[in-house]
């Protein structure tokens, strides 16, 4: 029997369902549409119209799709499974659209929406090229479309609706009740490290990059199969050079994010994710550069081609990759298996096979040239670097694809323990060579260079260089590792030589400007991450509180710091101190006051707090840690909490519970005047015995005996004084305690012993563990503003060139 | 010899150094008793051993966190990490360690740990803690 169901909402899902179905077949139409427009009589537009109408209509279903399920999660229907699973009431209305990219379904979307604005340009641009370039586009968003159909088809079920009920995705109980929705109040909420507004620009660009790599793939393509075999060159360059802008925004504004919002303590760590999205851009970057080879020279068309096509077969690999849960336990942040790794596949080797069949079929009438290229000719450099980023890109896609190679042959191999020091060992040569040779390239000329020229400049600039990298690696004190001296160098160099190159961008030759600051931007951010990610320091290194011993090898390792409420340590060159806890929404920021003090003088010549903060999740009770960085202009103080206490539940009073019961360490002592206590965190001392008790309401009669403990008891620079009070009234002992209760301490005198001068002491004290203190890391990242500073040099200069390069396609075509 | 057939050789030597190293480089997963016996850095995977305590005191040294934990086989070990104790621990389903034998006691540079995913339960989630911080 059917069972109605009660507050459901279903008209926002059946028309997200229609619209991805909508979507779906306006891009297998419009596909087919181009494909008979390329194929058939250039003078009959009507295959072309077709396909035009059926790209637009499936780009506003994607749209549709978008606006449904915004809706869905905007009014918390949690009847929908991706509003429980992505979503929660308590969600600020600026985040629920990052919870469009937490469920793979969104993050489908959105690349499918990318590809549609791309789509619609180069209807709108790209002229002859329209029909052939636009085939593949489509065919590539029928395949994405289809990622989000969730029919089953033959027993196999394709794609993975977003607008799935939470009925229809679990199977429970629950569900057989016809008012299942009144228990269901609230979602799982969007993980907390999505919350951030990094988090709510990096996604995006990261997708429109990846959505880019699809044009150079198609112009190649088109191309090669409309017989038009150099001709590509000339358009595809700047949607090469879009690709790699945006892609390259992406990935920086991910590892800004990793260093602004996670807690592993760096911009990058070769994490298999970030590994995916790095390999289209290096790859993408190698094409760039033999692409201009090409359209100068002549030379190394075979490898423009297969190098432009390759950037968007590893897009589809990364999301094979990241998507497929392969990755599993070797990655932190990738996307849990949807079952749909089948259709990854299908969608990576239908691509690599058609781009494939088309290059065999074709290969003989390229113009590829029997010429060598000349040895001082910037060409042959040029090929070289490129080929060099090749290999590097090789590396890491080896390296990365572990999980995958078990997979394929069934072993069992591990990633490499030490997985940064292992791609660092690699990829610093690799990119020394690659920057020499940037540098060196800019001297020489297409085809030939009069030698003796090129070493008068190459001499002139390899001077300059040195000057600079040895005052740069003397301040920075990089000089202990030869490779890193060796990193510096080149690098320096290829600042320098693009900087003259720079130079005479001034003097009128302003085409040159792009390709200049690209490379200055990216000699600098080279220079700054191999500068901060190696001359980094924790700072919080553990000196207190344990007897090193033997152990003494085993400090590198300590770096995390306690901080107990008020007291100050010494850290580095700061005087640290925890001062409060402030609960904000679902974070909890821990105020941590730092204070630079000059030794001579004593005065504090610097003083900030920071905010490190945690997000407690209290339904999954779970403690998420976020750092806080302060920012100068050539360093950065990085910390975050690692540990803090479990936050103790506020049980009412209620008979049965007495306060006592707060203090779990309770101890007895007998002591005599000036004797000492040890209680951690205070040192209490017993300085005499007071008569004059003030007992407020308490009378005293003849023969009753009133005495108080004179305590001092002193926490680090504080000092405080306690007195609990002895009393004997009608002939009965009493005790009146009396508490610190900073300190969580709390004291009884309950006996006199006169026969020997001596008193009985009980110490009771709250367990420390639950407040007043935190475990904290904090790590000083030297010139780490030289990487994102050059990575945003980069990105302007892509856009310049980018510029020059979509002006030189106009007068052609 | 043309030279780009020399780019060509030199291109493949590179080639076959990266596909040698990438095996010369990774690790294996085994279990304490090849852990004892190599002395090597490893992958141990294994469960949390039921029973016994954990041993994590901030106050005395925060960095300083031990536990025991089962291999595949059954072989239970004391562990060593110098680290703080990661949130959740005792949650966790599943542990992978990457670390090596000192004597009898396993000291793991690097935990990484399975916990049923905190935001659906059908799901996996992988957390990963590390004793250094990455540069």
């Amino acid at each position: 029997m059917d069972i109605q169901y009660i507050g459901e909402h279903l008209l926002p899902g059946k028309l997200g369902q229609f619209f991805v179905a909508l979507a779906f077949g306006a891009a297998l139409l419009s596909a087919i549409g181009y494909y008979f427009s390329t194929v058939r009589d250039r003078e009959d537009d009507s295959w072309r119209k077709i396909a035009r109408w059926a790209f637009r209509v499936h780009s506003l279903a994607v749209i549709g799709i978008g606006a449904c399920l915004y809706f869905i999660i905007y009014n918390h229907y949690f009847e929908y499974h991706y509003a429980w699973a992505h979503s929660s009431t308590e969600l600020p209305t600026h985040y629920i659209i990052s919870c469009f990219w937490e469920g793979q379904e969104g993050s489908f979307l959105l690349w499918g929406f990318w590809q549609g604005v791309i789509g619609n340009i180069l209807i709108w641009k790209a002229r002859s090229w329209e029909d052939g370039v636009m085939t593949f586009v489509s065919l590539s968003q029928v395949f994405i479309a289809s990622m989000l159909l969730g029919v089953e088809i033959l027993g196999q079920r394709i794609g993975s609706s977003p607008f799935i009920l939470l009925r229809e995705a679990i199977q429970a109980p629950i569900f057989q009740r016809a008012d299942y929705l009144t228990f269901i109040t609230d979602g799982n909420g969007l993980n907390p490290l999505l919350q951030n507004y990094w988090m709510v620009i990096h996604p995006p660009t990261l997708f429109a990059g990846f959505a880019t790599m699809v044009v150079p793939f198609a112009y190649a393509l088109a191309g090669v199969w409309t017989r038009r075999y150099s001709e590509w060159v000339k358009p595809g360059l700047p949607w090469a050079l879009a690709s790699v802008m945006i892609l390259g925004a992406g990935i920086i504004m991910g590892s800004f994010w990793a260093y602004e919002a996670l807690s592993f303590g760096g911009f990058w760590a070769w994490d298999p994710v970030e590994n995916a999205s790095l390999l289209p851009w290096l790859l993408m970057i190698a094409a760039v550069h033999v692409l201009v080879v090409y359209k100068n020279t002549g030379h190394a068309y075979a490898t423009a081609l297969i190098l432009s096509i390759s950037g968007y077969i590893l897009v589809l690999y990364a999301s094979f990759l990241t998507r497929s849960g392969i990755l599993g336990e070797a990655s932190v942040h990738s996307f849990t298996d949807l079952g749909m790794s089948g259709q990854l596949v299908l969608y990576l080797l239908f691509f690599t096979a058609l781009a494939a069949w088309l290059l065999v079929r074709h290969w003989k009438h390229f113009p590829i040239t029997a010429k060598e290229e000349q040895t001082y000719s910037r060409e042959f450099w040029l090929f070289i670097g490129t080929l060099v980023m090749v290999v590097s890109c090789f590396q890491i896609l080896a390296f990365t694809s572990i999980p995958v190679w078990n997979a394929l042959f069934g072993t069992d191999v591990a990633p490499p323990t030490d997985p940064i020091s292992t791609y660092n060992k690699w990829q610093l040569p690799f990119a020394a060579v690659v920057a020499i040779l940037s540098g060196l390239a800019q001297y020489l000329k297409y085809k030939r260079t009069d030698p003796k020229k090129f070493y008068a400049k190459l001499w002139k600039a390899f001077a300059v260089s040195i000057v600079l990298a040895a005052a740069f690696i003397y301040i920075t004190e990089v000089y202990e590792n030869l490779a890193y001296i060796f990193l510096v160098l080149t690098c320096t160099f290829m600042v320098v030589s693009n900087a003259d190159i720079l130079l005479s961008v001034f003097q009128g030759k302003t085409k040159l400007a792009g390709a200049a600051v690209a490379h200055i931007g990216f000699g600098i951010m080279l220079i700054g991450a191999l500068v901060a990610a190696s001359q980094s320091k924790v700072i919080s290194i553990n000196t207190q509180g344990f007897d090193y011993g033997e152990q003494m090898d085993a400090q590198s390792t300590r770096e995390n710091i306690l901080l107990i409420q008020g007291e100050p340590v010494q850290m580095g060159e700061y005087r640290v101190t925890y001062l409060s806890d402030s609960v904000a929404g679902p974070n909890t920021f821990f105020r941590v006051n730092y204070q630079r003090i000059d030794r001579k003088t004593g005065k504090v010549r610097e003083e900030f707090d920071l905010y490190p903060y945690g997000q407690a999740n209290e339904k999954m009770r779970s403690f998420l840690a976020n750092p806080d960085t302060r920012h100068y202009l050539l360093h950065d103080i990085y910390t975050h909490v690692s540990l803090v206490p479990a936050k103790q539940e506020q049980h009412e009073d209620h008979p049965g519970h007495s306060e006592d019961e707060e203090y779990t360490n309770v101890f007895t002592r007998t002591l005599s005047l000036g004797d000492t206590v040890q209680a951690t965190p205070a040192v209490i001392q017993v300085n005499g015995l007071k008569r004059d008790v003030d007992l407020k309401n308490i009378s005293l009669n003849e023969g009753d005996i009133a005495v108080a403990l004179d305590l001092e008891v002193r926490s680090g620079d504080k000092q405080y004084s306690a007195a609990p009070v002895f009393l004997i009234k009608n002939n009965a002992i009493f005790d009146i305690a009396d508490k610190i209760d900073d300190l969580g301490l709390k004291f009884r005198f309950t006996k006199i012993i006169p026969e020997q001068d001596q008193f009985e002491l009980v110490v009771m004290q709250k367990p420390v563990q639950m407040g007043g203190w935190i475990v904290m890391k904090a790590i000083m990242f030297p010139y780490i503003n030289l990487l994102w500073g050059g990575s945003i040099l980069m990105v302007i200069g892509f856009l310049l060139a980018i510029v020059r390069r979509a002006k030189e396609i106009k007068p052609s075509s | 010899m043309k030279r780009s057939h020399l780019i060509g050789i030199v291109l493949i030597a590179v080639a076959i150094g990266v596909i040698i190293s990438t095996y010369a480089d990774t690790s294996t997963y085994a279990d304490f008793t090849r852990a004892a016996e190599t002395g090597d850095e490893i992958h141990v995977v294994g469960t949390l051993a039921p029973d016994k305590p954990l041993i994590y005191d901030p106050i005395k040294d925060p960095n300083y966190f031990a536990f025991y934990m089962e291999d595949e086989k059954g072989v239970e070990c004391k562990v060593v990490f110098n680290g703080t104790k990661p949130q959740d621990f005792e949650r966790s389903e599943q542990i992978v360690l990457v670390g090596k034998m000192k004597g009898t006691e396993f000291h793991a540079s690097k935990i990484l740990m399975k916990c049923p995913s905190k935001y659906t339960e059908d799901q996996i989630e992988v957390q990963e803690f590390s004793a250094k911080a990455n540069g």
